[in-house]
């Protein structure tokens, strides 16, 4: 059921270190690219089918294929903000093998004909972070960074920068507007970054995973990769499991696999006696479903069409103990804390629905109020600036669709309650 | 009509007490004070005025070398004048300003948007605990308040809630002075606070850094 | 930087046909086939469009989402849905949105009748109301100012003021505190938003968030009529719109003119119009009686005045400044050469400049346009301070960098508000412009500098590399220069246009900025000793400039001194020189607003001036714009139109009759000064016309001729003494300190210098020191400045009191008042002990004689 890419070594003692990565086979992709054209990574970027790990699903080989011909300064930006909620397989990534992250990054680089890298890693991540700091160390002194990277003439920096805390720089706006030490507000799109992004120059931004698994790529040969997985959503993918699970954590599957083989098979289940309520399948941002989705195959495509997405594949599994309005005040209070503030309908959209959900639970509501919350998860959606906004109305639009009943019970009882406190 | 009617006593209530903005409060001072106009006006804090000590400015600088834009060292500079004064008082954003030639406004703007960033006085100690989805579904919510009760009003011991770190396989997770710890169960909230107090690395066994993962512990029907 | 030349597409909205240049944001496309698309956020002379409130979402056909109108550029054949179905919920959606936190207390509210909130919850809003929940609630309103009311309640947060702070001054003063919900607009721990063009932010405001404090509660909008002005506080003129309420002036807004201000206006030109309506405003005339100044009548003031004239005749000299117009300057020209038979008049400080220079420097192949400093390859910043000297440029040049990248270079001798704009800047010597320009011409024709560097006190290497700059720019570059680089010798400046080539160049040129209001308007009027109306030859030969005049009046050679809404003493350099210049002049007439220090001391009568939205009249922009200002309020007391005055003068003295109005008389001025013709005051309009534009003959030739370069010695530096550099700040000007609003920015002295200069001396920030030059002394705190060149002291210009003026310079020296009355007390002492010590003596000697 496990598919072991990225983490086939995971587990091996000291495998930050470039040492023991090195002699685990890490590099020999880098060393490969050097000799290869641009185009020629490329294309066996595109070749493998790859989309984006860190949440929207872009393929990536097209994505680095946007940026730019020419001498012009561009950059590569990796993502590691990792702070969808339910999502840690980033985290344990970078903790674990760092340097398939360096390496990645000069791959990507190549591809995208850049020379100067970045990684945005969330600050909470300190000992994330200072294990990275070392494993860049060790890379520029083994030759694998810098200039003229080990004797050819393919140049990259990497310098690694600290983020403070603040979801929204996880969306890639957001994050360039940070790493140029400003709020990090999302900007307009377009122009998009792969034209106009940090420093106002062509950038390449992707997130750890998707950087991580471009050695596989290169190792295994893009067509070949591509075989793994399902038509669509080629490959493995790292599925963080959490909430009313036995086993809670990172697990490896080839894409396309039945969600409940992920949730009960690796996961465990819910705990004995309990069952599955509802469940994220990609990070609290996506729509949730129910026990009756169980069956969906967890790649791009079946999500989507089930209504909801596969997202940063972070399940969050929920149990028949919890109130649904529960998880929908937590959603909701997280979004209205992260939005940015920059556009109206996130900034008042995500208050107004913390404000209506917490009458819900005061016993202060009627179900009108719920047709009202609705409509205003419906205002949001389409209407902002970036996708945080959609990523709340979202998963609370679905929950009052799904839910609907039990919202209502919740009102009457307390209602009830309230009456005769 | 007798008196003044409801409208009236609600203006006297905002008039006599603070206003509370929104559910979770403010953490940046000066949104109900007017401007003190006494002050001059904070224009970028010129060198030859303001003292920032070499230790600090040698950081700051550093970090502004890293970067094609010295601006993108506005989030290092923070915490480095945060580390240096225990908290991004208004003396450490005018110090990183003006090493950072730009305004202390500038760096306010940028403190007050992250969640990192103590725009008050805070202890030595920071325990942030996740109290997001994945980690309150498995009690976070509970520990914070035992964690909260358990460090009462020692004042060097900041425990905040905190969006999700990131670590719902350990969940419900606490990380201390940056270091993440979990899942911790039934009297660790105590003890953490204990350890603290008494300068031992708090909960060492619980340690993330020291997991394997999910996927090695995995029954043997599993494995590939 | 080429302007943009776009070109016409077509496209089509709510079903019309409409023509726009291409890439013209929806927003204002729709404009003009006269379709609104509601905004809050989007102001174009903030910059790139945002996207930020969401209001202007309009459906796009071939677009699955929503589209913001106010950053989709237009392209030829789209077809655009302001008012579908979708459109209309989505708008609704962010009025609703947009007023759940927003208090409804219109009612109290000072935008209330001119809010685009209302308009467009009006035009746009859904009419109704879902909202239950307590609104977010703060204690209101708050001074964000002294000038500025926050109340943050109301802020629909859409950004615009905390943008315009970052991209328009670029002050960052103004800031966005906190994120999502909670963000407000605020500043650093507490610190007022006090900058020189924080007012803009009321204007920009499309809420009732930021009010002006001078106008809070005042009027409301139907209470109130709109007239067109001009700001005549500064050489920059920007064109405003008075607020008027019942014949006073209420508040000033700016009207946006793209070859003028841009639409912004400093916080001087908005908030000084209290100075037209406070009581120290002379607003009768004054006559000296018994060495007294008392108020008279009209007939009784003219009388003396003209009689005093009469006596003065031929040893008459007259200064002109200020706001004063040009038709008020012609006639000025005609009183003293046609009918006093004086040439000695003048509108600026310092020795006068020849009549070929004036004329080749008016050339208008030389001439740049104000829009020139956006789109120019490069600036040259030449011995001005634009923030202070006319402020508005100081937005428009970083407009050009931050936008267009137009290259910002600074020649200066005191640090720049520019500088951290500049692609570079150099300092010279305190008074050397003149020098810096010949040493700048000679890099660039590639002959030797040492002499003129040494003259101006630069590095050689870093003129090298300023002229390096100049060469590699591009080929149009604009020399911003402060008319005081004239002073020395003005063929510098004449040989760094010519070494630049900007005669050939349309986009370059040259844009003096004169000390006065209407610098250039008196000069080509006529107000200048060596030449008549239209830099022709005066009809009198033999005129002395304003330092020669003040040398004779105090010698006693002239005997009477006609000012014109100037005050040497507080305006001009060598206040002492003045002074007794005053105190020995036998007649002082002036037009007055203000009992400045040399008035209040010599004036012998005292004609009430007017204020700009008093006057009717022409005026000059730096860049050749005749503006025509007309009259907006009523005059306050007694005021009489000051071209009036002066006619009733010259009739009174026997001269020629006056055109009997405003408007025949401008066609008077029209028709004397060459370049002017052609020009009616219809013609004139709101916006104005450049002469240098007009196709009309003119007598300005390229005939001028460059002469050697005349340098003066080098400075040198002499041991415990400082050069001195004189500035005057943009708040130093008697309406600020007349403005109860303003008066907190009254200039105090402050002398600035570099720290290894104060800590040579001693002197540690913030110090109350003493600046003597030997002779005569000012007061001063102690700035440090880290970019304060090494060597000099700055000092402020035109303050009432302790203004620079009065320093001689080229060095000073500088002690604490501590030290300075510890010596003196010492000195006392001593005294004291002498005297004590005599008068023993004495008593012994008288006792021994006694005995």
């Amino acid at each position: 059921m496990t598919q072991a890419l990225l983490f086939k070594d995971i587990d091996e003692p000291n495998l930050a270190d470039i040492a023991v990565y090195e002699r685990r086979g890490g590099y020999e992709q880098l060393r490969k690219v050097l000799s290869m054209s641009q185009d020629a990574v490329l294309s066996e970027l595109d070749a493998s089918g790859l989309r984006g790990r860190g949440g929207a699903g872009f393929p990536a080989g097209r994505k680095a294929s946007f940026l730019p011909k020419g001498d012009m300064d561009k950059y590569l930006v990796c993502n590691a903000d990792e702070s969808e909620p339910g999502t840690f397989k980033d985290r344990e990534l970078m903790q674990k093998c760092p340097h398939a992250l360096i390496e990645g990054i000069v791959i990507a680089a190549r591809a995208g004909g850049i020379n100067r890298a970045f990684i945005y890693i969330r600050g909470e991540y300190e000992e994330q972070a200072q294990i990275l700091d070392r494993a860049i160390a060790q890379a520029y002194d083994a030759g694998y960074l810098g200039e003229r990277i080990l004797g050819s003439d393919v140049s990259v920096s990497l310098v690694l920068h600290r983020g403070a805390g603040a979801y929204i720089c996880g969306e890639e706006t957001g994050l360039l507007d940070s790493l140029e030490g400003k709020r990090g507000n999302p900007r307009l799109k377009p122009p998009f970054p792969a034209i106009e992004g940090l420093y106002g120059g062509p950038t390449l931004i992707n997130n750890v995973e998707t950087l991580m698994t471009m050695p596989q790529i290169l190792r295994m040969g893009g067509n070949k990769y591509a075989e793994l997985g399902v038509s669509g959503s080629s490959g493995t993918k790292i599925v963080s499991v959490s909430g009313h699970v036995q086993r809670p954590g990172n697990y490896e599957i080839e894409l396309g696999i039945p969600s409940r083989e992920i949730i009960y098979g690796l996961a465990g289940g819910p705990p004995p006696g309990r069952s599955v309520k509802l469940w994220f399948p990609g990070g609290s941002s996506a729509p949730v479903l129910t026990a009756e989705d169980l069956d969906v195959p967890y790649d791009f495509d079946s999500l989507a069409k089930a209504g909801s997405m596969l997202g940063s594949g972070a399940i969050i599994v929920v149990d028949d103990s919890t109130p649904v309005l529960d998880v929908a005040l937590k959603t909701a209070r997280f979004y209205r804390h992260e939005s940015c503030g920059k556009c109206t309908p996130c900034r008042e959209g995500t208050n107004w629905t913390v404000k209506m959900l917490e009458r819900i639970e005061a016993g202060e509501a009627t179900p009108m109020d719920l047709d009202i919350m609705a409509s205003v998860q419906e205002q949001i959606i389409g209407n902002c600036l970036c996708v945080l906004g959609d990523a709340m109305a979202m998963p609370i639009g679905s929950m009052i669709a799904k839910f609907r009943g039990e919202f209502e019970k919740h009102m009457q009882r307390a209602q009830l309650t309230g009456a005769s406190a | 009509m007798s008196g003044p009617g409801p409208g009236f006593e609600y203006i006297q209530e905002l008039q006599g007490r603070a206003i509370p903005r929104a559910s979770d409060g403010s953490r940046t001072p000066g949104w109900d004070q007017p401007a003190d106009l006494t002050k001059d006006p904070a224009e970028i804090p010129d060198p030859a005025v303001i003292h920032v000590a070499p230790a600090l400015r040698d950081e700051i600088e550093a970090a502004m070398a890293r970067y094609p834009d010295r601006r993108s060292a506005a989030l290092p500079a923070l915490k480095a004048a945060q580390r240096f004064h225990g908290w991004c008082s208004p003396q450490a954003i005018l110090e990183a300003a003006c090493v950072m030639r730009v305004t202390p406004g500038y760096l306010t703007a940028v403190a007050t948007f992250y969640d990192m960033f103590e725009l008050e006085p805070k202890g030595r100690h920071s325990v942030y605990v996740c109290t997001n989805i994945s980690c309150s579904l498995r009690g976070a919510d509970a520990l914070y308040e035992e964690i909260a009760a358990a460090a009462g009003e020692d004042g060097e011991i900041n425990v905040r809630h905190f969006e999700c770190l990131g670590a719902c396989d350990i969940a419900p997770m606490v990380s201390v002075d940056n270091v993440y710890y979990g899942p911790l169960g039934k009297g660790d909230a105590k003890r953490l606070v204990e350890d603290l107090r008494a300068g031992r690395e708090p909960l060492p066994e619980l340690r993330l850094a020291l997991r394997r993962t999910a996927a090695s512990e995995l029954p043997a029907e599993h494995e590939q | 930087m080429p302007r943009p030349q776009p070109s016409e597409i077509t496209f089509s909205i709510d079903g019309r046909e409409v023509k726009a240049p291409e890439d013209m944001m929806l927003a204002d496309a729709a404009k003009l086939g006269d379709i609104e698309i509601p905004v809050f956020c989007y102001e174009p002379k903030l910059g790139p469009p945002v996207g930020a409130c969401r209001m202007c979402l309009v459906e796009i056909e071939g677009m699955p989402k929503l589209q913001t109108a106010c950053s989709t550029a237009v392209k030829d054949g789209m077809v655009v849905h302001t008012r579908s179905e979708r459109a209309r919920v989505a708008q609704e959606a962010v009025v609703e949105f947009l007023l759940i936190n927003h208090p409804l207390d219109c009612p109290v509210c000072d935008k209330g009748g001119e809010c685009p909130l209302q308009d467009i919850t009006f035009g746009w809003g859904g009419g109704k109301s879902r909202f239950i929940e307590p609104k977010r609630h703060f204690r209101k309103p708050l001074e964000l100012s002294p000038l500025i009311a926050i109340d943050r309640e109301r802020c629909i947060l859409c950004y615009r003021c905390v943008r315009y702070s970052q991209e328009i001054p670029e002050d960052y003063q103004l800031v966005l505190l906190e994120r999502g919900a909670e963000s407000f607009v605020g500043t650093f721990d507490g610190h007022p938003y006090v900058a020189p063009f924080s007012g803009n932010i009321v204007e920009l405001c499309p809420v009732g968030a930021l009010t002006s404090r001078p106008y809070r509660f005042r009027a409301r909008p139907w209470e109130i009529e709109d007239a067109g002005s001009i700001c005549t506080l500064c050489p920059a003129q920007c064109n405003t719109r008075l607020t008027v309420r019942d014949e006073r002036v209420l508040r000033v807004l700016d009207r946006n003119h793209p070859e003028v201000d841009d639409g912004w206006l400093c916080d001087k030109g908005r908030f000084a119009y209290q100075a037209m309506h406070v009581d120290e405003r002379i607003t009768s005339p004054m006559i000296r009686d018994g060495g007294v100044l008392r108020e008279v009548g009209w007939d009784r003031a003219l009388a003396e005045a003209v009689g005093a004239l009469r006596r003065g005749g031929s040893a008459t000299a007259a200064l002109a400044g200020g706001g004063a117009t040009n038709e008020e300057g012609l006639l000025l020209g005609r009183l003293l050469r046609e009918v006093l038979g004086s040439s000695h008049l003048d509108s600026r400080d310092g020795e006068a400049v020849s009549l070929p220079h004036w004329r080749a420097l008016a050339n208008p192949k030389l001439a740049a346009r104000v829009s020139d400093l956006e789109f120019a390859h490069a600036v040259l910043v030449l011995d001005c301070e634009p923030l202070d000297d006319m402020p508005i440029l100081d937005l428009r040049l970083r407009k050009g960098a931050r936008r267009n990248g137009v290259k910002l270079l600074i020649a200066t001798e005191r640090a720049s508000a520019l500088d951290s704009r500049a692609d570079a800047a150099i300092r010279f010597a305190p008074g050397r412009g003149a020098e810096l320009a010949w040493a700048l011409a000679a890099a660039l024709r590639g002959e030797p500098v040492d002499a003129a560097a040494q003259a101006a006190g630069i590095a050689t290497d870093d003129l090298h590399a300023l002229a390096d700059a100049l060469r590699d720019a591009g080929r149009e570059i604009v020399i911003l220069y402060g008319e005081r680089v004239l002073d020395g010798d003005p063929g510098a400046l004449l040989a760094l246009a010519d070494a630049l080539g900007l005669a050939e160049q349309d986009g370059g040129g040259l844009l003096g900025v004169p000390a006065v209001a209407n610098g250039r308007g008196l000069r080509e009027a006529g107000v200048t000793p060596n030449a008549g109306p239209g830099l022709g030859l005066p009809a009198l030969a033999g005129g002395h400039g304003a330092r020669e005049i003040a040398r004779r009046l105090a010698s006693g050679e002239l005997t009477a001194l006609y000012l014109l809404q100037v005050d040497p003493v507080l305006h001009y350099s060598d206040a002492e020189l003045w002074e007794r210049a005053l105190a020995r002049a036998t007649t002082v007439v002036a037009h007055a607003s203000f009992l400045t220090p040399g008035l209040r001391e010599h004036a012998t009568v005292i004609f009430p001036a007017e204020t700009s939205p008093e006057k009717e009249g022409t005026i000059t922009h730096p860049d050749g714009r005749v503006q025509r200002l007309r009259v907006a309020a009523a005059h306050a007391g007694d005021v009489r139109a000051e071209w009036r005055v002066l006619a009733e003068i010259i009739e009174r003295l026997g001269g020629a009759p006056t055109p009997p109005t405003a408007r025949a008389l401008s066609e008077a001025l029209f028709e004397d000064v060459p370049f002017y013709g052609g020009l009616t005051l219809d013609g004139l309009a709101g916006r104005g016309l450049r002469w240098p534009e007009l196709q009309v003959s003119n007598t300005l030739s390229d005939a001028y001729e460059e002469a050697e370069p005349k340098l003066r010695k080098p400075l040198r530096a002499a041991k415990g003494k400082l050069l001195v550099g004189t500035y005057r700040s943009i708040w130093a000007a008697p309406e600020v300190a007349a403005s109860p609003a303003l008066a907190f920015l009254t200039p105090r002295q402050r002398v600035e210098l570099a720290a290894a200069d104060a800590e040579a001396l001693e002197l540690r920030h913030d110090e109350a020191v003493v600046i003597s030059d030997g002779e005569r002394e000012v007061r001063a705190r102690v700035v440090l400045r880290a970019a304060a060149p090494a060597g000099t002291a700055f000092l402020e210009r035109e303050l009432e009191e302790d203004g620079a003026n009065v320093l001689r310079g080229p060095h000073v020296t500088i002690r604490t008042v501590a030290s300075v009355e510890a010596e003196a007390a010492a000195l006392i002492a001593a005294e004291e002990a002498r005297a004590a010590a005599e008068t023993e003596t004495l008593a012994q000697a008288e006792a021994e004689q006694v005995t």
